[in-house]
């Protein structure tokens, strides 16, 4: 379960760029992840709406995450980019390199990222 | 009256855990220390291998162990007695360590006290991986009781380790087989180090040492 420690993880950063605008609430937050990214989005919001449930800033905050297309690395040939469409069947998470066609191949994993956040600010 | 501004952040959100992991890093690189991460799952023999590495290293080493579990201090016991200083944290629900974890213990001590330092981190094959606790190498342990596709099923936290230890390779043939376990954490990635240990029968344990870049 460390959806919770990623959800306090984000809360605390986004209080500091709250604090920073003089924010008095924070609206939406949108944050990105690979599809391979050990993230399980009703977790992540549950443990959210846990967190914030006593804060102020955070009332009626929307949590949006966007899952970024897979991305690999080609170990022989230096390739990055989507894979190859033949998918992983063969091994899990070994993708083929749709260049050389090596499964020497990283997963460039995109770890969960708070891509904006939308604030309510006073004039 | 208020508007509403959209800002741009774009950073990780394991942005402070990742910076306070790379200061640990430093520190032990400064200081010439090493700080390896054993990670693996529930049962795999980490504690047992750890006790192993203790008894071949504190001849000649001051070992220091940071344990990882849930709950009881029995691992953190078993290693201090094969003669490593070991302390216990207890994550109450946590299921990996972080890196204000390790920092937490680290200020306790004189880091100029040891010479190298091991997390056995919470046992599980999930959470600990995306977690840096600011080792320079990952170990990641596996049983081959675990089953023929403990690794296949786990590849994440593979893919993150440079080194994959089979354990209880003692049982070999005995119901039990490495072979897959073997051929699918070189699967994983073509420069992994992969290396079968008995913790019962101590083998492979100086193999393992050596993987580690120390030198008895
Ligand atoms: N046959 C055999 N049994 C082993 C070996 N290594 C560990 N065991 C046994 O496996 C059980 C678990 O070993 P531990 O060292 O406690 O495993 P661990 O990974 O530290 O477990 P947790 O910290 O609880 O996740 C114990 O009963 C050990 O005696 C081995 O190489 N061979
Ligand atoms: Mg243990
Ligand atoms: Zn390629």
């Amino acid at each position: 379960m460390h959806e919770y420690s990623l959800a306090s993880a984000i809360i605390n950063q986004v209080k500091q760029v709250a604090r920073e605008h003089n924010a008095t609430k924070v609206n939406k937050i949108t944050v990105s992840a690979d599809p391979y990214e050990m993230v399980i989005p009703e977790l992540l919001q549950d443990a959210f709406n846990i967190i914030t449930s006593e804060l102020e800033l955070f009332e009626g905050t929307q949590l949006e995450l966007l899952r970024l297309p897979a991305e690999i690395i080609c170990l022989d040939c230096d390739y990055k980019g989507k894979p190859s469409e033949e998918g992983d069947k063969e091994f899990a998470y070994n993708f083929k390199c749709p260049k050389c066609d090596s499964r020497d191949t990283h997963l460039n994993i995109r770890h969960l990222t708070i891509e904006t956040v939308d604030l309510e600010i006073p004039e | 009256m208020t508007q509403e501004k959209k800002i741009t952040v774009k950073k990780p959100a394991y942005l402070q855990n990742d910076k306070l992991a790379d200061e640990i890093r430093e520190i032990m690189k400064s200081k010439d220390k090493l700080f390896f991460n054993v990670m693996g799952s529930i049962g795999a023999g980490k504690t047992f291998l750890l006790e192993r590495i203790a008894e071949k290293l504190t001849p000649h080493y001051r070992i220091f162990v940071i344990n990882g579990d849930v709950a009881t201090t029995i691992d953190a016991d078993r290693i201090a007695s094969k003669g490593a200083t070991t302390v216990q944290i207890n994550t109450g629900g946590g299921c990996h360590l972080n890196a204000k974890l390790i920092q937490n213990e680290l200020d306790k001590i004189n880091i100029d006290d040891y010479d190298i330092f091991f997390t056995e981190n919470v046992g599980n094959l999930i959470c600990p991986s995306a977690w840096d606790v600011g080792a320079q190498l990952d170990i990641v342990v596996v049983s081959i009781t675990e089953g023929e596709y403990v690794i296949k099923k786990h590849p994440i936290i593979f893919k993150g380790a440079q080194i994959a230890v089979i354990n209880k390779c003692d049982l070999d043939g005995l119901g039990f087989n490495s072979d897959t376990l073997v051929e699918d954490a070189k699967k994983i990635k073509s420069d992994m180090k992969v290396i079968c240990t008995s913790a019962k029968q101590i083998t492979g344990i100086d193999e393992l040492i050596a993987a580690l870049g120390i030198k008895i």
